[in-house]
């Protein structure tokens, strides 16, 4: 406990976390558009609205795809740059689309050299009349052109969503609390099964240690959650949503545990009927942890087809800096941790005396 | 002296005192018909979903209140003479099948009670009995342990309360799943799956029990 | 000593009150800005529950250092 090169790391790769978390810029994207809709044959002009883009440095005139799939698009005709963050692009739709479909859902593409290209899929609906449609004059329009040449910029920027747009920076000011929560607990359930083993008080202090940073965390991550989840899902508090559930009901065993704590005089008592408790309240956990992703569907990522990180949100750029916060803030937490266990063993040596 | 004679013994006991105790499970009884009667006058014209959520929620109280002297009926010098003579993997799991057939006696009184009180919407008996059977098993395991560790501590009502309610969470999911199934507000295919899955936790949480109450016992 | 809790209540309930009038003004305030205000909403959170932490240890310690100063 007396090295502190590791408190040294631990601080070093959150203040790492906060400065690259808030300092890098997120890619140039597409915020929103209008009309999102419109007719086969008709001249259809769009007014883009980018985020983060500077289309008047570019040296040339963005250039702007509709993408139906992968062998069907169609270029705009012309593209005006408005501003930084406006573009209009005005494309002349044949009377067919490519396939039999009544209404296609397009890809909206742009690229150009100076902001690099942005995808914002499902985006313009296009409706055509079936009478009308002749599938292989659809599919000659749409097949003429292919969306080549496009800038890969290099540059290390955060990915852009629409629905989270700036918030996607909370993933190193959330999630890292609950990996923390959970290493912490872990550690402090080891460190009852050693007490009940050994009869060791040490143990004891440390595994009340553990749970106590373990709880803070558990609250700064539901907290920190519910600001993050009025803002994306719009409420502060969902019962459809099972991790949040899960940490709050963990989170009364863990008060329970405290309480529990509270109500014995007998120090030897104490720490052999709280590890007891915390060590089956663990086991109860796992079973939660079991049976409640098979009564709802979580509202988070990587289920239902939600916004944020799933295997292709979590890119490389943020990878470099999610994972130092998690080693970050659980090495903060053993601080924390250590902090209270040596204060409790100061505590017992008053009392000795 | 094996574990089943020892824990024959053991039943025998507790049915000794629980005989002679009859009040406490009258005053149980009571409570039950009279948290029905006072839910029936209140809602009128009770709704399945809402019979479901009042059958357990009303079998979850009953039980704690059943079960929260588990350990303490008895005095502590008698308390101690158990402890000298008994092993004491015999007396918890002597003090978990008595409580749970004492559980699985209530809830099929309850039963009874809303049947009288707020009708029957119950559609697939078996099931629901089933679900009243595993959960009576799920509730005795994780409440009879907890009384155990309530007693140690100055054994109040509400520290079992606090301490046990988080810990049957997982229960009560499974078991309001499956009822509402029995019920047949929600069709559900894969309810042979909620049954295993209540059986793995009472195995897990009977396991638990058994590697840890040896430590509760010692003193 | 008496005067100073009821005052800091009272300050303490203009200022929620001042937050109040200032969210019905612009009610969008939060998602303003690529909804920036929600990131910097987060870390103030975890740095108000660091700080409260710290000030339950502080408590705790002043506790222990008082008993060293009566034996």
């Amino acid at each position: 406990m007396r090295k502190y090169w590791w408190k040294i790391l631990g601080v070093f790769l959150i203040v790492y976390s906060f400065t690259m978390g808030l300092l890098v810029p997120l890619k140039p994207g597409i915020a929103y558009f209008e009309p999102g809709a419109t007719q086969a044959g008709k001249a259809y002009e769009m007014t883009i609205t980018g985020y983060n883009t500077f289309y008047t440095k570019a040296t040339a005139a963005p250039r702007v795809w509709l993408k139906y799939d992968s062998v069907h698009m169609l270029i705009a005709d012309r593209v005006e740059v408005l501003g930084d963050r406006q573009l209009k692009a005005r494309f002349n739709l044949p009377g067919s689309l490519p396939t039999e479909k009544q209404v296609a859902v397009t890809s909206l593409i742009i690229d150009d050299d100076y902001n690099g290209f942005a995808v914002k899929p499902g985006s313009v609906f296009i409706t055509a009349d079936s009478s009308l449609q002749e599938i292989s004059i659809g599919k000659a329009a749409w097949g003429k052109t292919e969306v080549s040449g496009v800038h890969e910029k290099d540059q290390f920027n955060f990915p852009y969503r629409v629905q989270l747009s700036e918030t996607i920076r909370n993933l190193y000011y959330h999630v890292p609390f609950w990996f923390a929560m959970f290493i912490i607990f872990i550690a402090g359930i080891t460190q009852s099964v050693q007490y009940l083993r050994t009869n060791n008080p040490e143990y004891d202090y440390k595994s009340m240690s553990f749970t106590m940073v373990g709880t803070l965390f558990g609250v700064i991550g539901l907290i920190t959650g519910m600001i993050w989840a009025k803002d994306t899902w719009g409420t502060y508090w969902t019962w459809k949503e099972v991790k949040m559930n899960m940490t709050a009901i963990a989170l009364l065993v863990y008060f329970a545990y405290f309480i529990l704590r509270q109500s014995f005089d007998d120090d030897e008592r104490r720490a052999r009927i709280s590890a007891v408790y915390s060590i089956f309240a663990f086991a109860a956990m796992i079973a939660l942890l079991y049976v409640v992703p098979r009564m709802v569907s979580s509202l988070h990522p990587g289920s239902g087809g939600n916004p944020a990180l799933g295997a292709d949100d979590l890119d490389n750029s943020m990878r470099l800096v999610f994972y130092p916060a998690i080693i970050g803030w659980t090495l903060f937490g053993v601080w924390l941790t250590s902090l209270i266990y040596r204060m409790q063993m100061v505590r017992e040596r008053i009392y000795d005396q | 002296m094996n574990l089943t004679k020892e824990i024959g013994i053991l039943l025998r006991k507790e049915m000794t005192i629980e005989w002679r105790q009859k009040h406490a499970l009258g005053g149980i009884l009571l409570y039950v018909i009279s948290t029905v009667f006072v839910v029936y006058t209140a809602i009128k014209g009770v709704q399945p979903n809402v019979w479901n959520a009042l059958f357990w929620i009303v079998i979850l109280f009953a039980s704690v209140n059943a079960l929260v002297k588990s350990f303490v009926q008895e005095n502590s010098s008698r308390q101690l003479y158990y402890y000298t003579i008994a092993n004491p993997t015999a007396i918890i799991l002597s003090k978990i099948i008595y409580n749970s057939g004492l559980l699985f006696l209530l809830t099929l009184l309850s039963y009874g009670a809303f049947i009288l009180f707020a009708g029957n919407p119950v559609k697939d008996v078996g099931q629901f009995f089933l679900a009243m059977f595993l959960g009576s098993v799920g509730f005795s395991i994780s409440f009879t342990f907890v009384a155990a560790i309530s007693a140690k501590a100055n054994n109040s009502s509400t520290l079992m309360a606090i301490l046990s309610f988080p810990i049957v969470i997982p229960i009560i999911l499974t078991l309001l799943k499956l009822s509402s199934n029995a019920l047949r507000l929600m069709q559900d295919s894969s309810i042979s799956k909620d049954i295993m899955t209540l059986v793995a936790i009472d195995v897990l949480m009977i396991a638990t029990a058994f590697i840890l109450f040896p430590f509760l016992w010692r003193d | 000593m008496n005067m100073k809790k009821p005052f800091s209540l009272l300050t303490i309930l203009l200022i929620f009150q001042g937050f109040a009038q200032a969210q019905a003004d612009n009610a969008d305030f939060m998602r303003s800005v690529g909804k920036m205000y929600v990131v910097y909403g987060v870390i103030v959170v975890i740095f108000v529950a660091l700080v409260l932490f710290l000030i339950y240890l502080d408590r705790r310690l002043t506790k222990l250092e008082n008993q060293i100063n009566d034996q």
